[in-house]
């Protein structure tokens, strides 16, 4: 039997009921965030579409195509690729390790041509697939158990020790992060995480070992940026007074010192929130951040009406992803976390983040369209 | 299917339960993660944590580099602009290396500046302290090159005079912070610091060529006569402008730290002087006026007269009955006397007061004297004031005064500021009173244009003579006064000689007013230090200058009025 013959039950929806049924609110509102960040990528290539606004705008254009093309199809579509994506992302990941090793140095990204892929951000998105298949299987008693455990923690911890290899601390705790709060939102008792946090204590003194020097600087400028004003504490410093510059109103579109005149690092990526308060001000991060406010409570809502164990809980993974990408990222540059390699979600420049987003998105959306859709334990098409 | 969802019914209900109350946690940390953002965002941009506010950080540095107004003069030539500058200030919480250091490094950039003193400063109590204000831009490269964050260099604004002390009196100066001392600066301050007006500039009725020309005769006339001080004016009749006033010993503006600065007076405006003859034109025109006497008319000056217990004489006496040109080209102080007194103190009082001498003038400077008066108007009092004895008035009383016995009688206050701007787009204009109506009309056309042919014949057979010039028709009045003694009485080593001419006569447009402060007699001079002797040449060596880069047009010599009424005596021709 053809696939879409065994999937087409009698409750299946037509293609232009699925479209009318997208919430097009927020995908203006996805629109919207990514507006600000073509707008403010014009602004730090000092009023220029080139090199980045035209690229982001191209590629975000894209994104929103495949967002749409994921949302209308069947949620159990999605289910059933899970578990293929996940190997697929951590093959990938994989590939990218050897060739460090065979002497290309570090890299984290493939070449496919039309795009650098960065397999770590898919992952990201294919582990939440996979976490929340494996829960979507699971009986709620042997949830409760321990020994189901032992399958989640390698695959989370698959694609961590690949992309602590790359080396990317920031990616790899976005991951980590990531699949703990899957295991935490699929009802995985309590007092795990509460002796997993203090197993961690030992541990994190542990890692500290093998951090590298500039990681290690990274955390020790953190606890006091002043401390090295001209090395490692620089970016924090002028990222913190280009914040403060902009004062309530901001300088104005394109009149910002400390982004203009190249003050500001990274002003273009993982810097540009610092570039949003600077030029528009308070009321210009505000707004930000309302809209970020606004995707994620509408996909905390959804979640709560979806049917599935799976689509509720990928839509609460790629919510707590977008969320941790988002406070992890503005929580630096405001200097309330060490600074670590994380783009702020669909502004800053970067195909990959962006794409992964917008897929993540995708998934959001599909869930809710098909939220009446359940999905018996056995499988999509068991 | 069915089945083994109602086996599991009783669990399903409690993990439902379980995942709902797991997605509130989740949601309660987002709003908490979202709260912690906005108020580290509000806190940030807002206030900041330690009481200064990166805000403020950030725009001071611009509200330093609000621009202090130009001062032009009447041609748009700069006579009063900013410099950027740097300070260097240390910021201790950057400081890098240790204050042993960097004051060892600093005080090689700044000679002027010792070891010890910097670190004294580095060593002083506070966060933030300046080192040094205004650096010149090599010193400021050096200190980027020490190349450490504690040393601070903030760009401020230094007022440059250009012309140094060409016009010091007149543009004053201001302090380290921009505050103004003294001049026009004080005066139009409001304006001139109002970041609103930066980029208009304020113009002044001077002419930076004549006060460079005045300024080198005073000098050079100082120095010759070894006078102890010198000033001189140069005036519009027609309009009030001062096209250029100096007074010696002056001061330098870009260098408020020298010695004595600032406390050197403006004798023009400051400066009140028993300014002698001068006063002679004011009584003759008062007696033509008032119809006391006419021209043809005389007096008897063939004796001393003694007023109120003085013997009063003439300094070129003629031992005769003169008539009123006569009078007043030998400058006769009895004849003058006599006149006074057949005026009376009331309409001489009157008349003076018309003049403007009562009183402080309304020029745009706030360092101005008003005149030393008699205390009461009895006989003495009429008598010696009528040839400018016992009354002291600034040089500029005087000049206004004489400018309306030439201009057609109008009295018009003199202004520092360049009137009829209109030609000069985007230049303040203050005044715009200039319509001829507006001004008080002190003596009648008539009347003086008897007064500018009197003068005339000063120059040409009088008192006056040493400041003909060739080509020009020239009148003036001398002033000779022996300088009042602290105590009371008169020195009779101290003078006060002073020359006060119009030019071209027959059609007056400009006053030139020179005096020098305590003359010494020369060689040349035969020992004298009269008037005549000293200052006449002075303004007579001026208007040789400023007449043609005026544009003065030179004239035959012209027949000059009343020669027929002057009885030539063998010594005076």
């Amino acid at each position: 039997m053809p696939l879409s013959a065994r999937i087409g039950d009698h409750k299946r929806k037509s293609l232009r009921q699925k479209l009318a049924e997208l919430n097009w609110f927020i995908v203006l509102v996805i629109v919207a965030i990514a507006s600000l960040g073509f707008a403010m990528l014009y602004s730090v290539a000092g009023g220029s579409i080139d090199p980045w606004a035209k690229n982001q705008l191209i590629r975000f254009l894209i994104g929103l195509a495949i967002m749409i093309v994921i949302a209308v199809i069947d949620i159990r579509v999605w289910m059933f690729l899970a578990y293929p994506f996940y190997a697929l992302a951590l093959g990938m990941l994989a590939v990218v390790d050897i060739m460090g090793e065979m002497g290309k140095g570090s890299q984290r990204w493939l070449d496919l041509g039309f795009m650098n892929l960065q397999p770590s951000e898919l992952m990201k998105i294919a582990l939440v697939m996979a976490l929340a298949r494996y829960y979507h299987c699971l009986s709620d008693e042997d949830t409760l158990k321990l020994k189901s455990l032992i399958k989640p923690i390698i695959l989370i911890a698959l694609p961590v020790v690949l992309v602590l290899r790359q080396p990317d601390l920031g990616t790899t705790l976005l991951i980590m992060m990531g699949g703990i709060a899957l295991l935490f939102a699929a009802g995985v008792r309590m007092w795990l995480f509460v002796a997993s946090f203090i197993a961690l204590i030992p541990a994190v003194i542990g890692a500290w070992q093998f951090l590298k020097p500039y990681q290690k600087q990274r955390v020790l400028t953190f606890l006091d940026p002043e401390k090295d004003p001209l090395g490692a504490g620089y970016h924090i410093i002028q990222s913190k007074i280009a914040l403060g510059s902009g004062g309530v109103y901001g300088k104005g579109f394109i009149q910002g010192t400390q982004s203009q005149l190249n003050f500001l690092p990274e002003k273009h990526t993982d810097f540009i929130f610092t570039v949003i308060a600077e030029e528009l001000g308070l009321m210009g991060g505000l707004s930000l951040l309302s809209l970020y406010f606004i995707l994620l409570a509408y996909a905390m809502i959804v979640s709560v009406s979806v049917k599935s164990q799976f689509g509720r809980l990928m839509i609460l993974g790629m919510v707590i992803t977008f969320f941790l990408y988002m406070f992890i990222n503005i929580a630096m540059v405001m200097g309330l976390v060490p600074v670590v390699g994380v783009p702020l979600p669909l502004v800053s420049y970067g195909g990959s983040a962006m794409l992964t987003l917008l897929v993540g998105f995708g998934f959001i959306l599909s869930a809710a369209i098909h939220k009446e859709t359940s999905i018996p334990r056995g499988g999509a098409f068991a | 299917m069915k089945p083994i969802d109602l086996r599991m019914e009783g669990t399903r209900q409690g993990a439902i339960e379980t995942a709902r109350n797991r997605i509130i946690v989740v949601m309660a940390l987002f709003t908490l993660g979202f709260f912690s953002l906005v108020v580290k965002l509000i806190s940030v941009g807002v206030f900041q944590a330690n009481g200064t506010t990166y805000y403020q950080t950030a725009s001071s540095s611009q509200s330093a580099l609000m621009a202090r107004a130009d001062i032009v003069d009447r041609n748009g030539v700069i006579l009063a602009t900013n410099l950027k500058t740097p300070s260097l200030a240390i910021s201790k919480v950057d400081m890098r290396a240790s204050a042993e250091e960097l004051a060892q490094e600093v005080s090689e950039v700044l000679p002027e500046m010792e070891y010890e003193d910097v670190l004294a400063i580095m060593n002083a109590k506070g966060n933030h302290r300046w080192i040094k204000r205004k650096l010149t831009p090599k010193q400021e490269y050096d200190i980027r090159k020490i190349g450490d964050p504690g040393l601070v260099t903030s760009d401020s604004e230094k007022r440059i005079y250009p012309h140094g002390r060409l016009a010091a009196h007149i543009l004053g100066a201001v302090d380290i912070d921009n505050n103004p001392k003294l001049g026009v600066e004080a005066y139009f301050d409001e304006q001139l610091s109002d970041p609103a007006k930066s980029e208009e500039p304020l113009m002044l009725s001077i002419d930076i060529r004549l006060q460079h020309i005045l300024n080198q005769e005073l000098t050079s006339y100082m120095d010759k006569f070894l006078a102890k001080g010198a000033a001189g004016l140069v005036l519009d009749v027609r309009t009030g402008e001062v096209l250029a006033l100096s007074s010696l010993p002056d001061f330098d503006p870009n260098d408020l730290n020298g010695p004595k600065n600032l406390s050197e007076m403006n004798k023009v405006l400051q400066g009140v002087y028993e300014l002698g003859s001068g006063f002679k034109t004011f009584t003759i025109a008062s007696g033509l006026e008032n119809k006391v006497v006419d021209l043809s008319d005389g007096y008897d000056a063939t004796k001393p007269v003694v007023v109120g217990g003085f013997t009063i004489r003439d300094d070129h006496p003629k031992e005769r009955w003169l008539n009123i040109p006569e009078i007043f080209a030998y400058s006769s102080n009895i004849g003058t006397l006599k006149l006074a007194q057949d005026i009376g103190v009331e309409r001489q009082k009157e008349f003076f007061d018309k003049l403007g001498l009562f009183g402080k003038s309304d020029i745009e400077v706030y360092e101005k004297s008003g005149p030393l008066l008699p205390r009461q108007w009895g006989p003495t009092e009429l008598a010696t004031t009528a040839y400018g004895h016992g009354i002291a008035v600034t040089p500029l009383h005087l000049a206004t005064g004489i400018a309306a016995m030439v201009n057609g009688g109008r009295l018009i206050p003199a202004t520092l500021l360049r009137k009829n701007v209109s030609e000069f787009t985007g230049v303040t204009r203050i005044s715009s009173d200039d319509e001829s109506s507006a001004h008080s009309q002190v003596i009648s056309q008539e009347t003086s244009g008897i007064m500018r042919n009197l003068l005339h014949l000063a120059v040409e057979v009088g008192t006056g003579k040493n400041a003909k010039v060739d080509g020009y028709l020239i009148g003036g009045k001398t002033g000779t006064a022996e300088k009042v003694i602290k105590g009371g009485g008169y020195s009779h080593k101290a003078v006060i000689s002073s020359f006060i001419s119009v030019f071209p006569i027959n059609d007056p447009k400009y006053l030139v007013f020179a005096m020098l402060d305590e003359p010494q007699g020369i060689k040349e001079t035969f020992n004298l230090r009269t008037a005549g002797m000293t200052a006449a040449p002075m303004v007579g060596d001026i208007i040789r200058r400023i007449g043609p880069l005026m544009g003065v047009s030179t004239t035959k010599k012209d027949e000059i009025e009343y020669e027929d009424l002057i009885l030539v005596s063998g010594h005076e021709r």
